[in-house]
């Protein structure tokens, strides 16, 4: 990439970038939280969904109207918007939108084999499937038992198969082995995106790699966090982590060392970005999650990504604000769904 | 046209509607579309409101109705438009139209299932077909065809053991763009244990649901073992491929086959009897859609309506507060007394007073429409402010056509505008789409107006094409010229420009009747005579048209009660504006009518006079307009100067002197003050809505105690830098009437000297003259479109607005009110 790629950006993406900004102004706004938490039942949901942005995507759902028809359509209008743009995308966007694509695939992947070890039938785990991951070899993902056959029959001629080049192994694929191989193929998927960005240099870079270094922290910490009481061992779990993160390499040394949270909190009071979310986490009842601290630091960066231009941080970070977005609604529609509404206020605000 | 110089009365009105007669109430005013209802509910959120049940229950049927409709498109057909009048139904009538709808629904998603279920049943037993009749070889054979290299060692790595192994078939169909994966992933799954083949169906196939042919990819799969035979059962699955039982045998396969073709023969016609009936539901529902559309879509604008009164406190009535004109009252109260007479209690309205800004409703014809549109484009009016849109069907034509001046392109200006003037009722013209066609179809009357003073214009700039007509014998005489001055033969011959000396007895006969004497086309010096004319008449129809527009806000302010602005404002502008400008616009003409030939040597020069005018000084060259100019001159720069902090300090100062004497008799009689504040209130006219200025200061009565007078100050004080020196820049910025006709004139001019002249040139020199004339006077006339008339009218248009929208309106206009939006079904219907 040359110095002043701002002077032709506007040649090749000028229009996505202009659709994707257009886009993100109509995300939902305070004000329509507000209205949504005061909502009575999912009709009235509904209802106010359609003076919003959504329209009436609702529209031609038979009634009774559930949380999960509501989650489904979100996801399908997000799909629709996210193939638009990668449909009129040229070639560094397009690569980045399949880079974007890939960590969805890698949740369908896994979620299909969880579901053929547990012997559900496809069908049935097909529509759990993430849209925008979706691909035509998905489905046959079964046949295969160790990772090796996965890749070499199923997965070599999707873009997932570079990232396999770390776990090729012969075992069987029990739980624990699917789940090994779900963090091994994000810390090389995590890894390789990481790369691009930071080859295609420019605003790309200063924007995506801060945000995929985020990325690759929050899935060392969570890592840690869900193997405390597994047989996972301390040097299996290292082998785990995204090396791109701003943990890497000290860090991920000490968490990998770690056996409890209190452990796990000092490693991250050597981070000045980490300590204050791990201050803000509230103890056991009340307070926010972890989880949910994490995911409000993500839409702080997503949201400061618009604040610059020419850049194609945009793209994932209108992605990431609307699944945010999104898991809001399905939050508020299940609290008002189960009449649980003390909970109700509890959606991370997207500024 | 007495209703556009300001806009309605508009008074705010508040019904009273029985519960039982409050729908018919509502819906007799949609199809009057006389008021505009305001929303008194607004904290309440639209899911909480009383009729929200009844709005779902129509947004359930719109979403029926949208599905018909889908359906009907889907097969091809269009809907109909509505006829007659459609009123909005009766609430009862709803349940009915619901159940009907439903109905129509059911059948129609039965019929359209048991048709997809049909055809589904038939592309599946076409693609067994297809797949039978392929002829994928004998398949043992295929075994062998494959080559020799590949099948001999795999043959052989099996070993005698397995010799006696079946061999096992797979056959099926897969869809053309998956075909390759599907291969590729059965050799890399199965590592070779199978052999496929696969060919292209025979022929196109129609997809059950979109309908669309494809030509399906039929495959046939010979394998050994067991597993492999699961694996790829499961790997075709998951392609979505349609499998298929493969019989071994010719015979048996045609058997098949044969049983096959006889199966789809009879589906065939059954789907045929399927389709028919289908298309009986269609026409049902063709017949039947379009009127509930409409009465539904009616029956919801009622019902929103509803969602914005009020429940009086007895539940007995509803109460709406409604925008209406004064002078549609009656038709109101009669409207609601019988739409209400049904229920036994009648529906009541009556006026309360308001302090809100009521909206502004000028009624328009189509012929003042279009001016009308310029105005609100810049800006609604203010309730009751002068309404510049009279004026401005004359000034706005005006302005333009002195910027377009030329009776060729006014003519066909005029002539386009009247074609479209003429065939306004025809359906198609008013049907159009095009957006373009709609916005000159909109203003055909401004351009009727437009072309017609073009027309005008261009008599008095004596242009026509640029060519310069003689309707008249010229003032000028060449011949007494000639012989005067003796020009001889030599003279002539040495000199190729003459000039006309009009103190000669005989050259200068008198003034041409009317406009630009031609001769002028011939001469030199055209140009600086055409400039020095018509930049002094640029500044004379800019003070003239700004001088209107100061004269104008007289009204506003008489109208609003605001005398004080007369003196304080209205007079200091004029004298600011006349005493400078005005004065400028009597010297030209003075000089016009004074300065004669005899004394052009010794002509005064008005620039000078006027730069001296501010500098006090005086030029010894420069001669003297008039005796006594001087002391003129010196006295009004003073007069417009002194206006200055008249204008600046005078309204604030009073506003203070007024705020200050009413807080003195309010401090009196302290007990009654919250009385006299209420009695108070329909003395003053509207001062909610009085002015900017006082609005800013003080806003209605409880706004007293908040008279701020640095924001009074200041806002004034803007007003003030504003107008003084808008007046020299608003001058200044007339003078685009000048820069543009020259514009045009120097454009056309240069079309026809190298377009026409050379055409006309050419063909005499060639002696055809007809021939060659054809093409240039295309490109002639498709310039002259393109360039002058499209073009340089657009130009000339935005010009002409700026003026307006500028230059005139910011004298006296403020253009901040809103429309009155009436509550009406007529924009639902289109």
């Amino acid at each position: 990439m040359l110095e002043s790629a701002e002077l032709y950006f506007n040649v090749d993406h000028g229009y996505l970038e202009g659709l994707v900004r257009g886009c993100k102004a109509s995300l939902l706004t305070q004000q329509d939280y507000v209205n949504l938490v005061q909502c009575e039942t999912l009709e009235d949901l509904k209802i106010h969904l359609q003076t919003t942005d959504y329209g009436n995507f609702l529209a031609n759902e038979t009634n009774p109207l559930t949380v999960s028809k509501i989650d489904t359509e979100m996801r399908k209008k997000l799909c629709r918007e996210f193939e638009y743009f990668r449909n009129h995308s040229l070639d560094p966007l397009s690569t980045f939108f399949t880079y974007m694509t890939c960590s969805y695939m890698i949740d369908n992947v896994i979620l299909l084999m969880n579901g053929a070890l547990q012997k559900k039938s496809v069908k049935e785990i097909l529509v759990k499937c993430h849209p925008l991951g979706r691909f035509t070899e998905m489905e046959a993902v079964n046949i295969a038992e160790t990772p090796s056959d996965l890749f070499s029959a199923v997965l070599v001629e999707t873009p997932l198969a570079p990232f396999f080049q770390d776990c090729m192994s012969e075992n069987t694929l029990d739980e624990l082995n699917i789940e090994i191989l779900r963090n091994k193929l994000y810390k090389s998927y995590l890894e390789a995106f990481y790369k691009f960005c930071k080859n295609h240099g420019d605003v790309t870079a200063e924007i995506m790699c801060p945000i995929l270094e985020f990325e690759a922290d929050r899935r060392a910490f969570t890592i840690t966090l869900n193997s405390f009481g597994t047989e996972l061992s301390k040097g299996d779990r290292e082998t785990l982590y995204p090396t791109c993160g701003k943990l890497y390499p000290e860090g991920l040394r000490l968490l990998a060392q770690a056996e409890d949270f209190e452990q796990m909190k000092m490693v991250a009071d050597h981070y000045g970005v980490y300590k204050p979310l791990f201050e803000a986490v509230g103890d056991g009842s009340g307070g926010k999650s972890l989880e949910d601290v994490f995911y409000e630091h993500e839409v702080k960066m997503n949201v400061l990504a618009f604040s610059r231009q020419f850049h194609y941080g945009v793209f994932y970070a209108y992605t990431k604000l609307k699944e945010q977005e999104m898991r809001n609604i399905v939050w508020i529609a299940e609290c008002i769904s189960q009449r649980h509404r003390t909970k109700i206020n509890s959606y991370i605000p997207i500024l | 046209m007495g209703s556009m110089f300001r806009s309605e009365e508009v008074a705010l009105v508040q019904l009273f509607l029985p519960t039982a007669a409050a729908y018919p109430c509502v819906s007799q005013l949609g199809e009057l579309g006389l008021v505009e209802f305001r929303d008194l509910n607004a904290s309440v959120s639209a899911f909480q409101r009383r009729f929200v049940l009844d709005v779902r229950r129509c947004e359930e049927l719109e979403k029926t109705f949208t599905f018909l409709q889908e359906e009907v498109r889907r097969a091809g057909l269009a809907l109909p438009p509505p006829e007659g009048v459609l009123p909005a139904p009766p609430p009862r009538n709803l349940l009915r139209i619901q159940e009907e709808t439903d109905r129509l629904a059911q059948e129609l998603r039965d019929v359209r299932g048991n048709q997809q279920a049909l055809r589904a049943q038939l592309h599946e037993l076409q693609l067994h077909a297809a797949v039978l009749g392929q002829g994928h070889g004998p398949p043992v054979a295929a075994t062998y065809t494959d080559g020799p290299s590949e099948t001999s060692p795999l043959l052989q790595s099996l070993g005698d053991p397995h010799q006696d192994l079946r061999v096992n078939f797979v056959a099926g169909a897969v869809e053309p763009h998956k075909a390759a994966a599907l291969e590729r992933l059965l050799w890399r799954a199965c590592r070779g244990f199978l052999i496929a083949s696969f060919r292209e169906a025979e022929r196109p196939l129609e997809d059950p649901v979109t309908g669309e042919p494809a030509t399906w990819m039929t495959f046939l799969i010979s394998y050994w073992g067991e597993q492999i035979g699961q694996k790829i059962r499961k790997i075709t699955d998951c392609f979505h491929c349609h499998v298929f039982p493969f019989p071994e045998q010719d015979d048996a396969r045609r058997g098949v086959l044969q049983q096959l073709q006889q199966q789809s023969l009879e589906l065939q016609e059954v789907l045929g009897e399927t389709e028919r009936f289908l298309s009986q539901v269609l026409g049902r529902v063709q017949r039947l859609l379009p009127p509930w559309q409409v009465q539904i879509r009616k029956m919801k604008a009622v019902y929103l309506a509803l969602n914005q009164c009020s429940v009086s406190a007895t539940h007995k009535c509803l109460i709406a507060e409604a925008w209406c004109a004064t002078r549609d009252l009656p038709t109101l109260q009669q409207a609601l007394q019988e739409s209400s007479s049904e229920a036994g209690v009648s529906a009541v309205v009556h006026r309360i007073p308001c302090r809100d800004m009521p909206p502004t409703l000028i009624r328009t014809t189509r012929f003042t429409a279009s001016f009308q549109g310029i105005v609100d484009a810049y800006g609604v009016g203010r309730y009751q402010e002068v309404n510049p849109a009279p004026y401005t069907i004359i000034t706005f034509p005006f302005l333009f056509a002195v910027m377009f001046g030329d009776v060729g392109h006014g003519l066909l200006m005029f002539l386009f505008a009247l074609a479209m003037v003429l065939a306004e009722d025809r359906p198609g013209v008013k049907m159009a789409q095009n957006e373009i066609w709609r916005t000159f179809f909109g203003g055909r009357y401004l351009l009727l107006l437009m072309g017609l003073f073009s027309i005008y214009t261009g008599f008095i700039y004596n242009e026509c094409f640029s060519r310069a007509t003689v309707i008249f014998p010229s003032g000028w005489s060449v011949a007494a010229m000639a012989n005067q001055s003796g020009w001889s033969d030599t003279f002539l011959a040495e000199h190729p420009l003459l000039a006309l000396d009009p103190n000669v007895t005989g050259v200068f006969l008198g003034p041409y009747p009317f406009g630009i004497d031609p001769v002028w086309s011939l001469a030199v010096n055209h140009l600086s005579f055409l400039n020095s004319f018509k930049m002094k008449m640029s500044v004379i129809l800019g003070v003239t048209h700004m001088a209107f527009g100061v004269v104008l806000g007289v009204f506003n302010h008489v109208h609003f009660g605001q005398r004080h602005r007369l003196l304080l404002e209205t007079l200091p502008e004029l004298v600011f504006l006349l005493g400078l400008f005005g004065y400028l616009v009597f010297l030209v003409v003075y000089k016009w009518l004074r300065v004669s030939v005899a004394g052009a040597a010794s002509a005064p020069s008005i620039l000078i006079h006027f730069i001296n005018m501010f500098l006090f000084s005086r030029s010894p060259t420069n001669r003297l307009l008039f005796p006594g100019q001087e002391v003129v001159q010196a006295t009004l720069v003073v007069l417009a100067l002194a206006t200055v902090p008249v204008l600046l300090l005078g309204t604030p100062l009073f506003l203070r002197w007024q705020h200050r004497r009413r807080r003195r008799r309010h401090a009196g009689p302290q007990p009654d003050e919250d009385k006299t504040g209420l009695l108070d209130s329909p003395d003053a006219p509207a001062p909610g809505w009085g002015s900017d200025e006082e609005k800013a200061g003080c806003s209605g009565d409880q706004g007293e105690a908040k008279f701020v007078l640095s924001e009074v100050f200041m806002h004034q004080a803007i007003h003030t830098i504003e107008f003084c020196l808008g007046c020299i820049s608003n001058t200044a910025s007339y003078l685009r009437l000048w820069a543009l006709s020259l514009a045009h004139a120097q454009l056309s001019e240069v079309l026809w000297a190298m377009v026409m002249r050379v055409g006309l040139r050419l063909g005499r020199e060639m002696g055809a003259v007809a021939v060659v004339l054809v093409p240039v006077f295309a490109a002639f006339a498709v310039l002259t479109v393109a360039i002058l008339l499209v073009m340089e009218g657009l130009s000339a248009f935005l010009h002409a607005l700026r003026l307006h929208w500028v230059e005139f309106q910011n004298k006296f206009y403020s253009g901040t009110g809103y429309k009155l939006t009436p509550f009406t079904f007529t924009v639902e219907d289109e």
